[in-house]
This record gives C-alpha cells, structure tokens and sequence, in this order.
C-alpha cells in the first residue's frame, strides 16, 4: 500500500520557491508581470502534483510517502522528517490548492489599485505553501513550523492595507491570539515529545495508543485549545471577524474559506489518530457540545452585524461548528452513525470551501466596485452588477442548506447522524441555525443587492472578466456539489473517510507491515461507507421533476393566455419600467430600508441575548485572551476528569 | 409505461394539476367558511380560480428600480418548488416518489423555497414597505421554524423508535407505525405535536393572524407590494397550493394510515381529511382573532406550539 513519490514535496517547495523568487527581484518594480505570473504558475504547480497523487491515493487507496533527506526510519524510530499523504491529507490539499489557484487569479486584478505587491504575493505563496505542509506532513513539529509560516503570512496579509486603522487593529489581534494558540500547540508537541521521544505522528499514535498519561491528557487539552484557535471554535473565535474583514478579499477568503480547513485537519488528525478516541462517549460529547456551541454563537452574531465581510467571518464561525459537530459524532462508537458523522463533516468541509470562497469574492467585487463593504451605506446593485447578484445568490442559497444547493447535503447528513446519535437537541439547533443562516443571508442580500440604489453608487460598473471567472468556477462547484452528491461522496468522501478510519495503514506505510498490530495488539475495525446510509435525497431526480413541471406549467400558461387573449387583453409585452416604487408618499431617496432595521422582531424578543453577546465582544485583547485561557483550563479540567 | 405513469403523477395527480386546483378550492373552501362563520354569504368556491384567471389578464408593471430577472423568475421559482413537494408526500397508500427521492427533512426545506422565493421576488421590487414585509416574512419563518422541526423529529422519533429501532426520517415509516398502532392524533405521545403543528399551518400558509409579513392595512402586502398581474396571480396560487401542502402533511403525519382496501375511496377520503383540517386550523382561526404584531408572533411560537412539541419529543423517547 505504499507509494513513494516526489510529488508531495514538490507541492509544498514550489510555493515556498515562487516566494524567495519573487522577494530576489522585487527591487525591480518592472517584473511585476513576472511576480504575477510567478504566483500563479507555483499555486498552479502545487495544484498539479496534488491532481497526479489522487489516482493512486484517492482511487486505489495507496499512502504516499517520502523521508525529507533519505532519512529513513532505523530500527523502528523515525528519525528524520518524513511526508505522509493519505486520502484526507490530500483531500484537504485538494481544496486547498484548487482555492488557492483561483484566489491567485482572482488578486491579479482585484490587487491591481495596491502597491508593495511584491510583498503580497510574497506573503500568498509563503500562506499557500505553509498550508500545504501542514496537511501533507508526517511529522508532528513540522505541521507546528508550518502553522507558524501560515499564521505570520496570515497576519501580515491581514494587515496588508496598513493605511487603514483597521487593518492595523487586526493584525494586532491577530498576533496576540494566534500566537497564543501556536503556543499552546507548541507546548503540547513538546509535553508530546518528552513522553514519546518522537515526532513522527505514525509512531507517536501508536505509542501513546489508548494509553493516557496525565502529561498526554495535558498536551491533549493544549493542543485541542490550540487548534480551537485556527479553526476558530467559540470561544477562540475572536480574531477571525476582524482578521476578515480588513484583509484583502483574495486572502480573506483563504482565511476562511481553507486556512480554518487546516485547523480542522489539526483536530481530525488529533482525536481520530494521534489520539485515538473513538468509540469514547465522553470526548464525542465534549466535541459536539463544543460544536453546537460554535454554531449558535457564530449564527447570533452573524445576525446583528452590519459589515459584509464581518457577517461573513462570523458566518464562517458558525459553519465551521457544524463540521466540527460532525466530526464529534463521526467519534461514536455506533459505527454506522458515526462514519455518516464523518462523511458529512467531509462534505461540509469542501462545501463551505467552495461557498465561502465565493462569498467572500462577492464581497471582493463589491468592495473592487463601490469602496466600501458597509451594508447600510449600499443598495441596489443588481441593475449595476447582475453577475455578481446571481452568484451571491447561488452562494447564500448554498449556504443556508436550501435544495438543491450542496449546504443542503452536507447539512442534512450531519442532521441525520446527529439525530440517530441520539443528540436530538443538537439536531434541532442545527436546523433552527440553518434558518438564522439564511436570515442574516437574505439580510446581505436585501441590503446590498436589491433594495434602492443610492445617488453614489449610481456609476458602478460589473467587475473585471478575471474576476467574475474565477468567481464563476465556484459558483459552478457548488451546483455540482449540490447535485451530484453520489459522486463526490465516492471518489473523494468515502476514501478520504476510511483513510481517516484506517490508523493501521497510516502506520504500517511509516514503519513496517505489521508494526500497527503488534503495537496495538488488536485490530481497530474500520466501517463500511457509503452514501446510500445516508438516506433518501436524490437531487438530480428532484431537479429533473422541477424541469419537468416547469415545462408543463409554462406550456400550460401558454394554453390558458392564448385562451384569455381572445378577449383582446395584451398581456405579453406590458413589461415597461416607467413606474416608481409605491413609498407611501416619502421621496424615495429617504425611504430605503436596509441593514439594522431588518428583523427588529427578533431582535427586541432576544435583546437581552444580542445585548450580551454584544457586550461580550468588547473587542479587546485581554478579554479574548483570557477567553482562550479559560477554555484552555476548562478543558484540561474536562479532560482530566473523563479520561 | 412507468414513464408515462410518472408523467401522470408529475404533471396531472397529485402534481400540477391537481395541486394547483384542489389548493385554489381549498382556499375557495377557506373564504366560504370564514364568510358564514361572520354571517357573511361569502364569494363563491370557486372565485379564487376567477381571481386567478382575472390577475392573469391584467397588466404586469415592474418599477423602475425592480431587478427585472429576479422580479420575474422569484414567483415562478416558488411555486414550481412548492408543487414539488406534493409529489413526496404519501396520499394514502400511494407513495409517489416519496420513497426513494425525499424525507421530512428534505420536505421542511422544500417549504422554505416559496418562503425565500417570496423575500427574494420583494427585495427585488425595490420597495422600502417590501423591506418590512421581507424582514417580517424572515422572522415569521424563524418562529415557525422552531417548533415545525421540533414536531418533525418528535413524530419521527415515535415512529422509528417501535418500528426499526431508531429514530426515522421517512414518511413511509411514519405511515406504517400509524398502520399497526393507530393515527397518531389518537395517540397520547404525538398529540402536543399535532396540536402544535395546527398552529404552524396557518403562519406556514401566511394568513391571519400570522400574515404580519403581508398586512395589508398596514404594509400593503409587504413583498407583494409591487407585484401585480400574472405574477400576482403566481404567488396567491403558490399560497394556494401550500395550504394543500401543509394539509396533506398534517394528514400524512398524524392521521396516515388509515386503509378502505380501496384508492380512490382512500384518496377521496384524504381530500375530505385536508380539507377539515385548513377549516380546523386555518378558517377558524382566521374568523375569530385579528392580526398580532411581529413580536408577538415569535413569542408566541416559541413558547406554547415549541413546548407543546418538545413534550411529544420527550414522550417520543420514554
């Protein structure tokens, strides 16, 4: 089952040598063509390689590796850095690379009115090769160096437009709790290494294999609390709605479409391997508790924002708590349930990969567009941008689970696992959530898109071609996702799935044949998955029946208007737009209603809820500090009471 | 031949045809009711077809600042969905698609299609009292939404926790649990539920006194406000057709299985069922109380119908 390749290596080196290139001639201002295209060829690269490992990975199963240096493991003890790619490293790759590649094209033009981009596309490609490190090594301080290159690229992108106050506020909140949390992992890695004396991930799992010490259980509450940070789990989410907002539309989606990816990745490979706690009630709970609670939290304070890529950001919260709710139940020892757990949480993840990216680009041309991203001040802009409008829309339906859309998939697996489960409460939530989700998205959607164009904005023009492109293949993804379900579940969730299951394999291709057995004694069973557990939703039929009726309603209009054109009523060519809006009598220009006047009968209900959680985001440093502290402490206490 | 038959259901019973007529008499029924129930004569039943039919001919004006596109294609969108859904709903004993294409869930999202069809087409008019219908519509949805789900998994958990074991998404369970143990209105455990759902039909369908999102004296019809002619004439029916909807639901979840050995007197039997329950739970309603204001509308629907169902679910599970 192994397969040695290069083709890890040389996706993760030639972003990082596109970015040294790049930093040697940038005192050239005249090459900055060649840094373009310099970018985008690297990201194109990575993509590439990823795309040739996923025939022998995703389709025959293989594992591929490659020791950094030819420093193989001698006697048993991995002593060198070695590269380990399984279904799910390469499945994360896989999103990661393709959102990259577009996220590369995409800033050639929305980047074009910045200077110093030089240092931006410098700080893209480090971001970009640091992310798939991480998923793609095999070694446990490896992945910590690249969560460090990924987290200062990050703050440095987020705080790319220093001429604005905000971005500066940003980065800052940014480098104390991102650094909080590449601490805490980096303590964790090395409680781990004092017990282990490895780094290797394969062997440390198989060490450390349902045999807790309490200096693990330590380094377990740490890194949870750590990786809580990079994916952004309540209460560690404090850093990303800032973080998005003021970055560059190109680096913000990477931050939340695929950077938060990464560190569900982190948690994956904690819980399911380096830890392995399947099968343990107690840590299924605490995950999907923490979960459910990411989820409301993010949706309530998604709801009161008034900052298109602010809402975005704490959309992002929100979705990233229904994955990491899947992944909790993908931890149940009832094997079917659980594997339909994972399988959703997988798809959740590619899912909201693809519609956030394309929202935050929406966002993007909005601001490439008009200048600002605050939703009170704009309006009406479908007339001025009607390709933008539409994908939006194919973005916040996707998003807020409606049929056909792919959300709708993914988040009706993780209902259907959460409720078998036995978590019926969860399941509720996260329906009830699904429904705040497309509130605050139709509240994006009224403000900004339809609703009155203001008298400014009044000579806005549809964004350039390379955008809309780049936004169009997402937009094309999610309708793929959504509908084809049966495919994607079979050649990229189902291999991704068993090879998160399959901790065996993962060891053996490290070490020797047998290695796993004789360290574990006995065999972990690995599930079987499909998609058809899953139940009965089968979107392209259900598209086919809406062609269908649509075709005989129109037919059947046509029939009954021809009957009622006899009495010579014209009802065809009536489509004149010389009418205003009916305002009651109010001059149009005073009555637009957007924004925060929207749901104001949820709002007043709830105003002790939203009163509090607004208050609770002080928006200062030490408070968020103190809110990763706290978490950190309250899960070491969890985790040290259960295990 | 199965073609041809599928044809028959997509386009004659219970899909098009069907749903479009049977739910422009429902209504028809609904208006005659309330009227003698207020000692009025009422139209006739069948004025909502002339209503229909005489919006059909009217001119169709889309202000100035309308996205045309979306103004157009949002009614369409929904109402097209909402006929959908009467195709995975189980008239007795027939099961149309519902076994292999939809579940519940797959039906409570269904129905939110016309709802987002409805705040799109009204964002797309423009219209500043669209905005407070939108807004209204949204947070109307969001109360509904609660105990809808909360009924939705209760019934689910009852029927598959006797039949298989485990909880159960799937109506064509639902139907056989009613078949061994009795309809479920019947049963002690699902009756907070049913009597919960009775209060989500009317906010579901949007008539007094839930129809906050299109109070005419207030917002003149909210999203609706710019919408005139044939696609006028597309959302009353979209209405329409959801009270067929939300009645063959009320039937197929709480007062399924009951079996003549014989179709047409089962089917003739479940449209006389749909029928009682929008005279039950919309009609006189609607006769009685006038319309509550937006806050109201979410307490409400958070407290009484949410708790009543969240007893069914407990009760779904001892």
């Amino acid at each position: 089952m192994n397969y040695v390749s290069s083709l890890p290596i040389i996706a993760i080196i030639t972003p990082f040598i596109g970015a040294f290139l790049i930093g040697a001639i940038s005192s050239n201002k005249k090459l900055l063509p060649a840094m373009k295209g310099i970018a985008i060829v690297s990201s194109l690269v990575s993509l590439v390689s990823l795309l040739f490992l996923t025939k022998p990975i995703l389709l025959e199963g293989k594992v591929a590796t490659y020791w950094l240096g030819n420093w193989m493991p001698q006697e048993q003890m991995a002593i060198g850095i070695g590269l380990e790619v399984d279904s799910f490293g390469l499945f994360t790759g896989l999103i990661i690379t393709f959102s990259s590649f577009l996220s590369s094209i995409y800033s050639v033009t929305y980047m074009k009115e910045d200077n110093a981009l030089d240092k931006y596309y410098t700080l893209f490609l480090l971001l970009l090769g640091s992310m798939i490190g991480f998923v793609l090594t095999g070694d446990l301080f490896n992945m910590y160096v690249m969560l460090e290159i990924m987290t200062f690229a990050a703050i440095s992108l987020t705080a790319f437009r220093n001429n604005i106050y905000k971005s500066l506020e940003a980065g800052f909140k940014y480098i104390v709790i991102g650094s909080l949390g590449s601490t805490l992992i980096l303590l964790g890695t090395v409680l781990i290494y004092a017990q282990t004396a490895t780094l290797n991930m394969a062997q440390i799992s198989a060490l450390i294999h349902n045999n807790y010490t309490p200096v693990t259980i330590l380094a377990l509450a740490f890194m949870m609390a750590g990786y809580g940070v990079k994916a952004f789990l309540v209460p560690c989410h404090t850093w990303p709605p800032d973080a998005h907002m003021s970055a560059p539309s190109s680096v913000s989606m990477l931050l939340s479409g695929v950077m938060s990816k990464t560190g569900i990745y982190g948690f994956v490979r904690l819980l399911y391997m380096i830890f392995f706690s399947v099968g343990m009630a107690k840590m299924e709970l605490l995950i999907i508790l923490w979960g459910t609670l990411t989820m409301i939290v993010g949706a309530s304070m998604a709801i009161i924002q008034t900052d298109f890529k602010r809402l975005l950001a704490f959309s992002s919260v929100s979705q990233i708590g229904y994955i990491i709710v899947a992944f909790g139940v993908g931890l149940s020892s009832k094997s079917s349930i659980g594997v339909l757990g994972t399988l959703g949480g997988l798809y959740h993840m590619i899912n909201h990969a693809s519609f956030k990216c394309l929202l935050f680009m929406c966002a993007g041309a909005v601001l490439h567009a008009t200048g600002t991203t605050d939703i009170t001040k704009l309006g009406g802009l479908s007339k001025k941008m009607p390709y933008t409008t539409i994908l939006f829309l194919i973005a916040a339906f996707s998003i807020s689970g409606l049929p056909p859309f792919n959300g709708f998939v993914s988040k009706w697996m993780i209902y259907q696992a959460t409720y078998e489960a036995g978590y019926a409460p969860v399941t509720i939530i996260a329906l009830i959530v699904s429904v705040f989700t497309l509130a605050y998205m139709m509240k994006l959607a009224q403000s900004v898109f339809f609703g009155e164009l203001p008298k400014k904005l009044e000579e806005v023009k549809e964004v350039p071609l390379t955008m809309s492109i780049t936004m169009g293949v997402f937009a094309l993804a999610c309708l793929v996702e959504g509908l084809f379900p049966k495919i994607i579940s079979k050649y990229l969730l189902e291999p991704a799935a068993y090879s998160i299951y399959n901790l065996h394999n993962y060891i053996d291709v490290m070490f020797t044949k047998g290695f796993a057995e004789k360290m574990f004694k006995n065999k972990i069973p690995i599930p079987n998955m499909t998609y058809e557990m899953a139940g009965y939703w089968r979107p392209e039929a259900w598209f086919v029946l809406f062609i269908v009726i649509l075709i005989g309603f129109i037919i059947g209009v046509g029939i009954s208007l021809n009957f009622v054109k006899k009495n010579n009523i014209d009802t065809t060519c009536n489509f004149g737009d010389k009418y205003g809006v009916f305002t009651g009598g109010e001059k149009e220009e005073f009555a637009p209603i957007a924004g925060g006047d929207l749901f104001w009968g949820l709002r007043h209900n709830l105003k002790g809820y939203f009163g509090f959680l607004e208050k609770a985001h002080s928006g200062v440093v030490n408070d968020y500090v103190t809110w990763v502290i706290s978490c950190t402490a309250v899960l070491s206490i969890y985790l040290f009471a259960v295990l | 031949m199965e073609t041809l038959k599928s044809l028959f259901y997509i386009l004659i019973f219970p899909g098009l045809l069907f749903s479009i007529c049977f739910g422009l008499i429902l209504s028809g029924i609904d208006r005659k009711m309330v009227a003698r129930m207020q000692r009025r004569i009422g139209p006739p039943i069948m004025q909502p077809f002339y209503d229909i039919l005489k919006l059909a001919g009217k001119e169709n004006l889309i202000p100035r600042v309308a996205a045309k596109k979306t103004f157009i294609l949002a009614p369409l969108i929904g109402l097209i969905s909402v006929i959908t859904i009467s195709l995975f709903i189980p008239f007795y004993g027939i099961y149309f698609f519902s076994g292999q294409f939809g579940d519940i869930i797959v039906i409570l999202y269904l129905l939110t299609i016309p709802a987002v069809a409805l705040i799109i087409g009204g964002a797309a008019s423009g219209s500043p009292y669209a905005s407070i219908g939108i807004s209204r519509e949204m947070v109307t949805m969001l109360s509904y939404e609660v105990p809808l789900v909360i009924i939705v998994l209760a019934v689910g958990a009852k029927a598959g926790i006797a039949i298989s074991g485990n909880v159960t998404f799937s109506l064509k369970v639902i139907e056989d649990y009613q078949k061994l143990y009795g309809v479920n209105l019947a049963n002690l455990a699902t009756l907070p539920a049913a009597l919960a759902f009775l209060f989500v039909i009317p906010a579901e369908v949007g008539t007094v006194p839930f129809d906050v999102a299109e109070a005419e004296t207030e917002i003149c019809e909210g999203p609706l406000v710019e919408y005139s002619g044939f696609y006028l004439g597309i959302y009353k029916l979209t209405q329409a057709v959801k009270m067929f909807i939300m009645g063959n639901l009320f039937v197929s979840l709480f007062l399924g299985g009951i079996n003549f050995g014989n179709t047409i007197l089962n089917v003739l039997f479940n449209i006389l069922l749909i029928i009682l329950v929008i005279v039950v739970s919309v009609s006189f309603v609607r006769s009685v109380v006038g319309r509550i204001r937006i806050e109201q509308t979410l307490k409400f629907f958070w407290t009484i119908p949410t708790v009543l169902a969240v007893i069914s679910l407990i009760l779904a599970y001892i």
